[in-house]
């Protein structure tokens, strides 16, 4: 057997590849939809506390402050391992899917916050008073003229935190969530050879390059104005 | 009655003391203008009639209703009470037309169609009704200062503040700007400007006020203010700063 054969048996092997490409496909799947939820929740809770924030109150921004920094000084990992074996010990046991989406979405939230709350401070104020000296309530001028100009300028940064946090999905393998890593690394030692791990990294690039593109259209085209 | 009726207005902030007990009525039509120094508590002044700054003390009527009570509906006031800011403050992402209606839809909550023709009317009164579609990016500075009137104006006020509307522009731009507010007045409209511009205030002003050290120190006709000032301090702030000016 040549070194080059060699080569393609162990890493780009067709039989294992074709036996364990349905565990990679639905490890996709799940790694799909847990960076969706994240996504979709930890922008949300970012850019809820960081309206929070604005509305001036000490009392409101000094924990939205502190959140923020403890979830960015901590290591996603470790958010992921504390809450699934400590909330069991709280009696509130958690699935993998749950605990990677939660924990991730504090992470992201936490980044996402920081870069809205930046751009907020970046718009004038004197733009909230025009809004307000036309009769637009608090909330209204946020909505309608601070937060359209603060997310033009959160969007760069925040596009790049959403990659990094999304790719976090394979953590999840550390709890059992079988995303695609975790599904690889479980075919690999099943079938004895490091194909599927090669196909993890084809999905990966597959689940993460239309997004990393995406994020250079959209900072191309927010970054302008 | 007065239309906007101050009295006894005081404003601190922390231990400074910038306005010492304001008294000042506006009449329907009248355009008044206040001059003074810098530091004088003329745009504090300003700010406290439309409660961007919230006074210490005194009391402040606009319309009828009393600005300064705890149960007013403050942004229900502000409606009768236009402003136009030195930096103009027009809102960077949206049009011109957009600048003018967005109070119009989101605050008297006109549907779009209206709004947008009382948009567009507002903006041909100051002379921009084909700049409507540009950003205030690709606007001049006094276009856009002409858009920012637009914006108090498409409100139907019955007031508009002017905290000096013309600092921020290049001399050449000032001009357009006065002739839109000079239009105003002719309207009837109600105006009280914060302005620097000592010829303007001289030839279009029915009242002068001069405020100094958070009082007003001399109020009176353009002609008794600008040219028998009664005050000292008057005085030498006419032949400081008229005479260079103006």
């Amino acid at each position: 057997m040549s070194g080059d054969s060699g080569f393609l048996f162990t890493f780009f092997n067709l039989a294992v590849a074709k036996q364990y490409w349905p565990a990679i496909g639905m490890g996709m799947l799940v790694t799909v939809g847990v960076g969706l939820a994240v996504v979709a929740t930890g922008t949300a809770l970012g850019l809820a506390l960081a309206v929070l924030r604005s509305f001036g109150l000490r009392l409101l921004a000094l924990p939205i402050v502190v959140f923020a920094d403890v979830m960015r000084s901590l290591p996603p990992l470790v958010v992921m391992i504390v809450l699934y074996f400590g909330l069991p010990a709280l009696g509130l046991p958690m699935s993998a899917f749950a605990v990677t989406w939660v924990a991730l979405s504090l992470v992201l939230a936490a980044y996402a916050e920081e870069s809205i709350w930046a751009g907020i401070l970046a718009v004038p104020p004197g733009q909230l008073e025009a809004a307000r000296s036309t009769g637009m309530g608090w909330w209204q001028g946020m909505r309608c003229v601070v937060l359209p100009q603060a997310l033009r300028r959160a969007v760069p940064p925040l596009t790049n935190r959403i990659i990094a946090t999304t790719k976090n999905t394979a953590l999840g393998s550390v709890v059992a969530l079988n995303e695609i890593l975790n599904n690889a690394q479980g075919a690999t030692s099943h079938a004895g050879n490091p194909t599927p791990l090669v196909m993890a990294s084809v999905a990966y690039l597959i689940v993460f390059m239309p997004l990393v593109f995406a994020s250079r259209g959209v900072e191309r085209r927010w970054g302008r104005a | 009655m007065p239309i906007l009726d101050i009295a006894g207005l005081h404003k601190s902030y922390g231990s400074t003391e910038v306005l010492r007990g304001v008294d000042l009525q506006v009449n329907t039509g009248e355009l008044v203008c206040v001059i003074g120094p810098s530091g004088s508590g003329k745009s504090t002044m300003l700010r406290c009639c439309n409660l961007l700054e919230t006074p210490t003390r005194g009391r402040i009527t606009a319309n009828g209703h009393e600005v300064t009570s705890s149960a007013v509906n403050i942004n229900h006031v502000r409606q009768d009470i236009g402003m136009v800011f030195q930096q103009f403050n027009l809102y960077p992402h949206l049009s011109a037309l957009d600048n003018v209606s967005l109070a119009l839809r989101k605050v008297q909550r006109k549907p779009r169609d209206e709004a947008d023709q009382l948009a567009q009317a507002a903006l041909e009164q100051v002379g921009l009704g084909a700049k409507a579609g540009n950003r205030p990016a690709e606007l001049s500075g006094g276009q856009q200062q002409r858009v920012g009137i637009a914006r108090a104006v498409a409100l139907k006020p019955h007031i508009i503040l002017f905290d000096e509307p013309t600092s921020a522009l290049d001399p050449e731009l000032v001009e357009d700007v006065l002739n839109v507010m000079r239009d105003l007045r002719q309207r009837g409209m109600t105006m009280l400007v914060v302005t620097h511009e000592m010829a303007f205030a001289h030839a279009a002003a029915d009242r002068v006020v001069f405020m100094d050290g958070g009082v007003v120190v001399e109020q009176g006709t353009a002609a008794e203010v600008f040219e028998t000032p009664r005050e000292p301090r008057t005085r030498s702030f006419l032949a400081r700063y008229g005479s260079a000016r103006s």
